[in-house]
């Protein structure tokens, strides 16, 4: 339905998407699946999960995009739809950095002080 | 864990400063035209100034491994210190969540700080179109440690990388294209450094008999020979701290009496 | 610049440093070496490239007085440090982003010796 009456985002390089609910789905399932790798008490899978299971509820509920935009208020759906996919991407890389864990070191004495 | 690293500083004495300077000068103005009704001061923002607060709260609870600091200036602009090694993960983070969106890189460069063991300081500046907000991140390093290369997350960072490389001499490790950007081929030296003479160490002349240009060690003519050539920087006289004046022991009466 | 960082860092010999490519002194020669081969087998390109006129020879003294220049060195940062600098330098002198000009500055053709002894500086006119 979107794809007959939107013809254009009006941003260059991003194309009306045909099926955004499935496609929005998928991602987040997806985001949700790569989550689930981290320890529980990490605070980026918490914030995470707690944005992506709003949108993902959001998308459940509202089958109209004009209002799911407006629910979501995220700009676009194709716009979201680009946001979950970066998501998605540095989910994964999260798994690789575990930037959770302690501070790798602390600064030298005095390298912030300013002024000198 | 990340609250007890994270300090937030509100740029305290710089702050407190300006704000008493400027209040005097508006009783000043005031004496003189009573007309004057709008403040020269830059008025406190609260609102942006919690907002952007937060965000590096949130930022240094999400990453703890790399985020040693996090301050937001007087100017209301939101300042993340993190650990060299930390980078990549940390543009990444701020490119790529949803709540973060800092798509574009707007700046990067180096600050020389040559009392400090790490003494140059790299810093990113980032803008969020859809937030539209801006944050900066700084890290430091040495003239020998390699820092990673932030052009797998932004691509405008390969020039000002080569820029930093040339004026600073800050190696970026596992940059595309990492060569001279704005000095002359044959260039010897960083001119950005401290330490780098104002009056650079050649100077370059035609020359009619080899009919080409000639690079001649610097040899400065008479009448300008009483340069100081050593550092040309002043080294911020606003903020050096006060010398401490000499006391006299509880004993030792004051010469004049 | 360079050797002062040297000096700061085998102070400190203690704390771990970060290498830039090369994790002991036998890797960094091993650079030093490729280096060394890529110069010497380019002097007689960059002799034709260029018009120079000087020989083959001259120009592989020249690049073995550049190499000598820094023997002294043993911290193989800041080896690997110079060795990326030189491999820049021959980019530029492969590709002809260089010019004469700036090939020949190696030679330090137009430059008089500065005087070292006393009465010499005196005849100059001025301490240089």
């Amino acid at each position: 339905m979107a794809g007959v009456i939107k013809k254009t985002t009006g941003l260059v390089g991003l194309a009306v998407a045909q099926k955004p609910h499935e496609r929005l789905r998928i991602l987040y399932t997806k985001i949700l699946g790569t989550l689930q790798t981290m320890p529980q008490d990490a605070a980026y899978r918490k914030y995470t999960e707690e944005i992506v299971n709003d949108r993902l509820n959001a998308v459940k509920a509202e089958p109209d995009v004009g209002k799911l935009e407006r629910k979501i208020n995220g700009g676009q759906i194709e716009e979201v739809i680009a946001q979950a996919e970066h998501e998605l991407s540095l989910a994964r890389k999260m798994n690789e950095w575990k930037p959770w864990e302690p501070l790798v070191e602390e600064p030298p004495p005095n390298q912030w002080k300013w002024p000198i | 864990m990340a609250a007890s690293l994270v300090r937030l500083v509100r740029g305290g004495v710089n702050r407190t400063l300006n704000l008493s300077r400027s209040t005097a000068l508006i009783q000043k103005r005031l004496e003189t035209t009573t007309t004057e009704t709008k403040p020269t001061v830059r008025p406190k923002d609260a609102v942006t100034h919690n907002q952007l607060s937060a965000f590096g709260e949130y930022v240094a609870e999400i990453l703890p491994k790399y985020v040693q600091q996090v301050q937001v200036t007087c100017f209301n602009e939101l300042e993340i210190m993190i650990h060299p090694d930390g980078i990549v993960p940390v543009l990444t983070f701020l490119r790529d969540h949803t709540n973060a969106q800092f798509r574009n890189m707007s700046d990067l460069t180096a600050v020389d700080i040559p009392t400090r063991p790490n003494r140059f300081e790299i810093v990113y500046n980032l803008l969020s179109l859809s937030f539209n907000s801006r944050i900066r991140v700084k890290t430091y390093t040495d003239e020998l440690t390699p820092v990673d290369s932030s052009v797998p997350v932004h691509k405008a960072a390969n020039w000002y990388e080569r820029e930093v490389w040339d004026m600073y001499g800050v190696f970026f490790a596992n940059h595309p294209d990492l060569r001279r950007i704005l000095t002359d081929y044959g260039f010897e030296g960083h001119p950005f450094r401290k330490d780098f003479p104002l009056s650079g160490y050649v100077e370059l002349r035609y020359d009619d008999e080899l009919k080409r240009v000639v690079a001649e060690p610097l040899e400065l003519a008479q009448e300008f020979r009483k340069f100081d050539l050593n550092s040309p920087w002043e080294t911020f006289p606003a903020y050096r701290q006060p010398q401490d004046a000499p006391k006299l022991e509880a004993g030792d009466k004051p010469a004049a009496q | 610049m360079a050797s002062t960082a040297a000096t700061r860092t085998a102070s400190g010999a203690v704390k771990v440093v970060k290498p830039i490519f090369s994790r002991d002194i036998n890797e960094a020669k091993r650079r030093v070496r490729e280096l060394y081969r890529a110069w010497y087998r380019e002097v007689p390109n960059t002799v034709t490239l260029y018009q120079l006129d000087i020989s083959t020879s001259q120009g592989r003294e020249k690049v073995r007085e550049m190499f000598n220049k820094n023997k002294h060195i043993t911290d193989p940062r800041v080896i690997d440090m110079l060795v990326i600098k030189g491999k820049m330098e021959l980019e530029e002198t492969i590709h002809v982003w260089k010019q004469k000009t700036h090939v020949m500055r190696y030679f330090h053709e137009s430059e008089t010796p500065r005087p070292t002894d006393f009465l010499s500086k005196f005849y100059q006119g001025h301490d240089p």
